[in-house]
């Protein structure tokens, strides 16, 4: 195959692979039952008003609001990248201290940047870059915040459900 | 085309997409998430452009930064200045 086809399948992988870890930690620890900030409360509360979900609309301003695990992914998949193991836990401990400085009690951010620094430097056995990983979880913070809220904050209220709330 | 190209190829097209969604969206508040996906493929792109360890601390800098912005826009777009729920 050709090596830049191969390495925009990758990337797409890589999407779907950070997509699964950021929204699975994030679900676990409850970003969507409460906003950390009333910033991220309001920012649900305007998504809601557009004919979106307000659980998944709470869970976006959360995600604006704080580095969550959708940061943690991104700023771990940049330490492999430059460091390998050591520089994301590096970003883990960046991410521990981002959080600390928005206020936020929670620990999905710090998590999410240990579960995909060993992901990320995982996936480099199976001849994958962790550039592939930066522009993977690029993607997968795209189709959650960037193309329509209305539709993601329902698919984000339907997987809260599918939690147990 | 190595992947670092195609990886930062990806960043800045979608960069480039989400500020012309935060520019034409007329809610405050609903500009954020898509400034979210600015702020992370920019800083994806930091990491990607200067692969030196020094990087790590200047994309996460950059991307708390931001998110510290954000947050202090909503709230205080939402009434409270340090109030938390």
């Amino acid at each position: 195959m050709d090596i830049s086809l191969l390495a925009f399948v990758h990337i797409l992988v890589a999407a779907a692979v950070c997509w699964l870890n950021f929204i699975v930690i994030d679900l676990l620890f409850r970003l969507p039952a409460a906003g950390g900030v009333v910033g991220a409360t309001a920012i649900g509360r305007h998504i809601e008003a557009r004919g979106g979900a307000l659980p998944g609309g709470i869970m976006m301003g959360n995600i604006v609001s704080s580095p969550d695990a959708s940061a943690g992914t991104l700023l771990a998949a940049c330490g492999v990248f430059i460091a390998g193991v050591p520089g994301g836990l590096l970003a883990a401990l960046l991410v521990f201290i981002g959080n600390r400085i928005c206020h936020d009690p929670g620990y999905a951010g710090t998590t999410g940047a240990v579960s995909a620094t060993f992901i990320v430097s995982g996936f480099t056995l199976f001849g994958f870059s962790p550039a592939e990983f930066i522009a993977g979880m690029v993607i997968a913070i795209l189709t959650i915040q960037g193309i329509s809220h209305r539709h993601s904050s329902r698919l984000l209220a339907y997987l809260w459900r599918v939690r147990g709330g | 085309m190595n992947p670092q190209d195609a990886a930062l190829a990806v960043c800045a097209v979608i960069a480039v997409y989400a500020a012309i969604r935060v520019a034409f969206e007329p809610d405050t508040l609903r500009k954020l998430p898509f400034l979210n996906v600015l702020s992370f493929a920019i800083a994806g792109s930091i990491a990607l452009l200067l692969p030196h360890p020094l990087s790590i601390l200047a994309a996460a800098a950059y991307f708390v930064g931001t998110t510290l912005e954000s947050n202090a826009i909503a709230s205080t777009y939402a009434g409270g200045l340090d109030r938390r729920e």
